[in-house]
């Protein structure tokens, strides 16, 4: 598996861990009244705040063990050839972007749809706070299906 | 009646892998950092994976020292559409 195929796995599960958080803080004790929509979006903005800390933690953590699992690999290697490979690992070329650019573009349509079904729910008359999670889900969903097509490209070719 | 050329499929076929040989067997590691491409990339191309730009194409023509068409070439195949 290359390096951003393993980045986006990282990245994948710890949104996934993330969501799993947050679903069961919704379905809890502590969790807002449903209809208090002021509560549940200071909610949702601590679990983003939250959510973009884990992530820029668990990134810096995912880079180092990738050095360390490439010098573990390479152990025949000097430390400038060992930095090398890392460094090449990591360089974002064309392939890259473009990979980049289809995922991006199938987890916008999701998080479109999503935007959709939720208007779609308030016209039925269902709460502001359902269709807030709704355009949660989606953007998690979306999150998803660009993560999944990410590493497919890169593994299966683009 | 001829065929347009969006009718037919151009595969994009290339000489990477021997090129390195000739290379004093370059590595693609070596080949990716002359470039300006990751690894993962080169490998993508020695697999006919994936289609370079043509800037990378010429980039990667140039640290061969050949022309672009000796290292890629293109293979027309008709589409069968009745098929």
């Amino acid at each position: 598996m290359s390096y951003n195929s393993k980045k986006t796995v990282v990245s994948m599960a710890t949104g996934i861990l993330l969501a799993v958080i947050y679903i069961i803080y919704a379905l809890g004790d502590r969790a807002p009244a449903p209809d208090d929509v002021k509560a549940w979006a200071v909610a949702m903005l601590i679990f983003i705040g939250i959510g973009v800390t884990a992530m820029i933690v668990i990134m810096v953590l995912f880079h180092i063990a990738f050095a360390i699992g490439i010098a573990v690999k390479e152990n025949d290697c000097d430390d400038k050839e060992v930095e090398r490979i890392v460094k090449s690992s990591m360089v974002e070329d064309e392939r890259d972007k473009l990979i980049e650019r289809k995922s991006t573009h199938i987890e916008h349509t999701f998080v479109g749809m999503g935007l959709i079904a939720a208007l779609i729910a308030l016209a039925c008359a269902m709460s502001i706070v359902a269709a807030v999670h709704i355009m949660l889900g989606a953007t998690i969903g979306g999150m998803l299906i660009g993560g999944c097509q990410n590493i497919y490209y890169h593994e299966r070719g683009v | 009646m001829s065929k347009k050329p969006a009718d037919k499929k151009i595969i994009i076929t290339n000489k990477i892998r021997t090129l390195r040989f000739f290379a004093n067997e370059m590595t693609q590691l070596e080949l990716a950092e002359k470039a300006g491409a990751s690894r993962q990339t080169i490998m993508a191309l020695e697999a006919y994976k994936y289609t370079p730009s043509l800037e990378l194409a010429f980039r990667i023509a140039d640290v061969f020292g050949v022309p672009i068409g000796e290292v890629f070439e293109y293979i027309k195949k008709e589409e069968n559409k009745n098929a």
